[in-house]
């Protein structure tokens, strides 16, 4: 989770992959599930700061784990560097030396939190085998880049191989946007980690991939994924995927029926809703008591809503408390958040209000 | 004050009242509440009174249940020092045993209890709906000295001839058992729900072994004890307790939790939840057209039509314009566009075709399973 994007505030106290989606989930579960189910048993998560919030949410990583003998998860993290700068994920696995150079592995698969899909990375890890090479990364040609993706690695492909690297600014409607995940042979992995350190101490393994295939040091495969893909790079993009998946055409292309997302339980009971209860178009997650109104929204997991309140295109994460008669629109309130003094907040469809954690208003 | 108790639950009935919800599965193991299986009640109510050592005792269609029971883990029961395991009636030296009653089913079991040895044992049945602690019970067997501690509720004094009824003196100490009496003597009725000193139990079950008689707790050895002079205590419990071994008590416990009108508070403080399975599902969805109104529903639900007074579980699809009222739908069932169901049971995976009408006249229970067409 080096270098992730930011998501504005919801990203000031939180790592990206830990952010609610969804009303139950984290965002980096997607990830984490994709390991899961394409039988990677062996997984670390790389993070860079705010490891508390990490560990609450994957708590002993049996969650995405298959077997808890033969298999593991663990958390690599290193020690504040006297600049941020310099804390990169490759700097993370040389800290972490001991544990990232003792594995056995053949192969390792670099994936980011914040692209979300579901994709069996067997079927790529298979090329990558077939291909004799020793590195692959995986892009998707996106058709609406103008407006999307904008910043991420545009990846000049030819015969099957990475020709160049470039920045999305958005200047055509088509390109092949890097997707972030890299297949490497894991001796390859490690010769290269230790050695990026004489080339720069800013380099991070989407950095060294770029360098690689750019000064030709490896041949590096690309290869292409054309399933859904939803990124969150901002905190509009949050928002936009949020609501886009209210609908199921969008919903189906991301949660497949032989893909299940894992996440932690919480031991929640179902939700409950009053006999003035007025739900639609909405996702609400477990432990939900609702007795008011709630349209286009996502409530997570114990979020009571009061009667006479109209919760309208709100994302409220959980344990928010919406009092009596009050109405929200376009609004993302952070966990535990109580409003019950104002009457009304209204946001912007294309800018949400949000509200920061624990808030009493 | 700690003491070393070891529970067991008896989960072995088949619950025959209960219709083709029992057909292939136990009673402790079938749906409550949107969410949970019956079981989930005392094996929560153990693990939240920090009783960690449980023997599930199984006998009818057990696979489901034993599979269910895992290692524990939904309830914690994967710690150190924990253990929490299935109990089948086996084969041995002896021959080949069934349970052949409540009280048979612990007999056969001795020796598991002996490798405990604990200085209690706490009875429980699987089929009970209750949130509680065991705690005050067993600190009342040891505070009174007593052999046995028999957990009692205050029922209706017009229903009293139902239950096995327990007459007390002022102290609370047993006086007199009466089975579904037609005079009874007093209004407390007998929970199922027992404590005894190990030591003790253990003399009476090997006694009983080859008596003639039923083998059963109620039936036999307490009103044994109680010959004996035995000092059996009665613990009162108060509050919500059922016992869901009919359609229609299910279907009313059910109705309580979605109608939010009964005692029993599953919404509470996380410290004392019942744990249970989760399952790897979206947050429930409701879509454009969909209406909910008292009722509960559990994630993976998608419910895209009416729904009133209903119980709507995991994975469950309710389509446009179909309207549920007064239903308990079980995980995975589809109902179809415009069908409508009135005060029905909705056994898990059934599908509903489109249009069809069931329980119209919705005064008694309805079962549907299966595939039910017009």
């Amino acid at each position: 989770m080096h270098d992730a994007p930011r998501l504005g505030k919801l990203t000031e106290k939180r790592p990206i992959g830990t952010v609610s989606f969804l009303g139950r989930y984290g965002l980096m579960d997607f990830t984490l599930s994709n390991f899961s189910n394409s039988g990677i048993d062996r997984v670390g998560i790389l993070v860079d700061r705010w490891l508390h919030s990490v560990i609450s949410h994957v708590r002993d990583g049996s969650i995405w784990i298959n077997n808890t003998k033969t298999g593991s998860q663990r958390l690599f993290f290193n020690e504040n560097l006297p600049s941020h700068k310099f804390n990169t994920d490759i700097n993370n696995l040389l800290a972490n030396r001991l544990h990232f150079e003792d594995q056995d592995a053949d192969y390792v698969v670099f994936a980011p939190a914040f692209f979300l899909m579901s994709i069996d990375f067997r079927k790529y890890i298979d090329m990558h085998i077939e291909s004799g090479r020793e590195i692959s990364l995986i892009y998707k040609k996106c058709k609406n880049a103008k407006e999307e993706f904008l910043n991420c690695d545009i990846v000049k492909v030819e015969k099957g191989l990475v020709k160049d690297f470039a920045i999305n600014s958005g200047s055509a409607k088509e390109n092949n946007i890097s997707l972030e995940i890299f297949i490497f042979n894991y001796k390859t992995l490690v010769e290269l980690v230790n050695k990026t350190r004489e080339i720069s101490s800013l380099f991070n393994i989407r950095d060294l991939v770029n360098y690689c295939a750019t000064n030709k040091l490896y041949q590096v495969n690309a290869f292409s994924f054309d399933g859904y893909v939803a990124p969150v790079l901002t905190f509009n993009d949050f928002t936009k995927v949020s609501m886009d998946l209210l609908s199921y055409e969008n919903r189906k292309q991301l949660f497949k029926e032989d893909w299940p997302i894992y996440t932690t339980t919480h031991n929640t009971p179902p939700a409950q809703y009053g006999p003035n209860a007025k739900v639609v178009n909405s996702f609400v997650a477990n432990g939900s008591r609702i007795k008011g109104t709630v349209i286009n929204s996502v409530i997570s997991r114990d979020v009571i809503v009061e009667e006479g309140a109209v919760v309208k295109n709100c994302i409220l994460f959980s344990g928010t408390k919406v009092g009596k008669d009050t109405k929200l629109e376009y609004i993302v309130s952070d966990k535990n958040v109580k409003i019950r003094e104002v009457r009304e907040i209204v946001g912007e469809a294309d800018n949400f209000i949000y509200i920061s954690f624990g808030a009493n208003i | 004050m700690s003491h070393n108790v070891v529970a067991m639950i008896l989960a072995g009935g088949k619950g025959t009242r209960l219709g083709l919800l029992t057909k292939k599965m136990a009673k402790p193991a079938v749906s409550f509440a949107a969410k949970y299986r019956i079981i989930d009640f005392p094996l929560s109510n153990c693990a939240n009174s920090g009783i960690n050592t449980i023997g599930v005792l199984t006998q009818y269609e057990p696979t489901i249940l034993d599979s269910y029971i895992g290692n524990g883990e939904k309830w914690g029961f994967n710690g150190v020092h924990a253990l929490l395991t299935s109990i089948a009636p086996r084969q041995t030296d002896e021959g080949a045993n069934w349970y052949k009653g409540t009280a048979d089913a612990i007999t056969q079991n001795i020796e598991f209890l002996d490798s405990m040895n604990p200085d209690y044992v706490l009875i429980l049945s699987g089929d009970h709906i209750y949130k509680t602690t065991y705690n005050e019970m067993i600190d009342l067997h040891v505070d009174s000295k007593a052999d046995a501690t028999i957990s009692v509720i205050e029922v209706d004094p017009k229903e009293a001839s139902r239950f096995g009824i327990m007459a007390v003196d002022e102290t609370d100490r047993i006086v007199e058992f009466q089975e579904k009496p037609k005079k009874p003597k007093s209004n407390l009725a007998s929970m199922g729900v027992y404590v005894f000193s190990w030591k003790i139990l253990r003399k009476y079950l090997i006694a009983d072994k080859n008596a003639d008689t039923d083998h059963d707790f109620g039936g036999d050895i307490i009103p044994t004890m109680l010959k004996d002079g035995l000092k059996l205590q009665a613990y009162r419990f108060k509050g919500y307790w059922r016992d869901v071994g009919t359609l229609s008590s299910l279907h009313e416990a059910n109705m309580d939790v979605a109608l939010n009108r009964s005692d029993l508070n599953l919404y509470g403080d996380h410290s004392t939840r019942i744990y249970t399975e989760d399952t790897y599902s979206l947050p429930q969805y409701l879509g454009r057209e969909a209406s909910i109104v008292s009722s509960i529903a559990n994630q993976g639900a998608i419910i895209l039509g009416h729904v009133k007074s209903s119980v709507i579980s995991n994975e469950v699809l309710i389509e446009e314009d179909a309207i549920v009222d007064r239903c308990v739908v079980m995980e995975g069932s589809v109902i179809k566009r415009g069908a409508k169901l009135y005060n029905t049971i909705v056994a898990p995976y059934t599908v509903v075709e489109a249009g069809v009408e069931v329980n119209l006249k919705n005064d008694e229970i309805a079962l549907v399973g299966g595939k039910v067409n017009k």
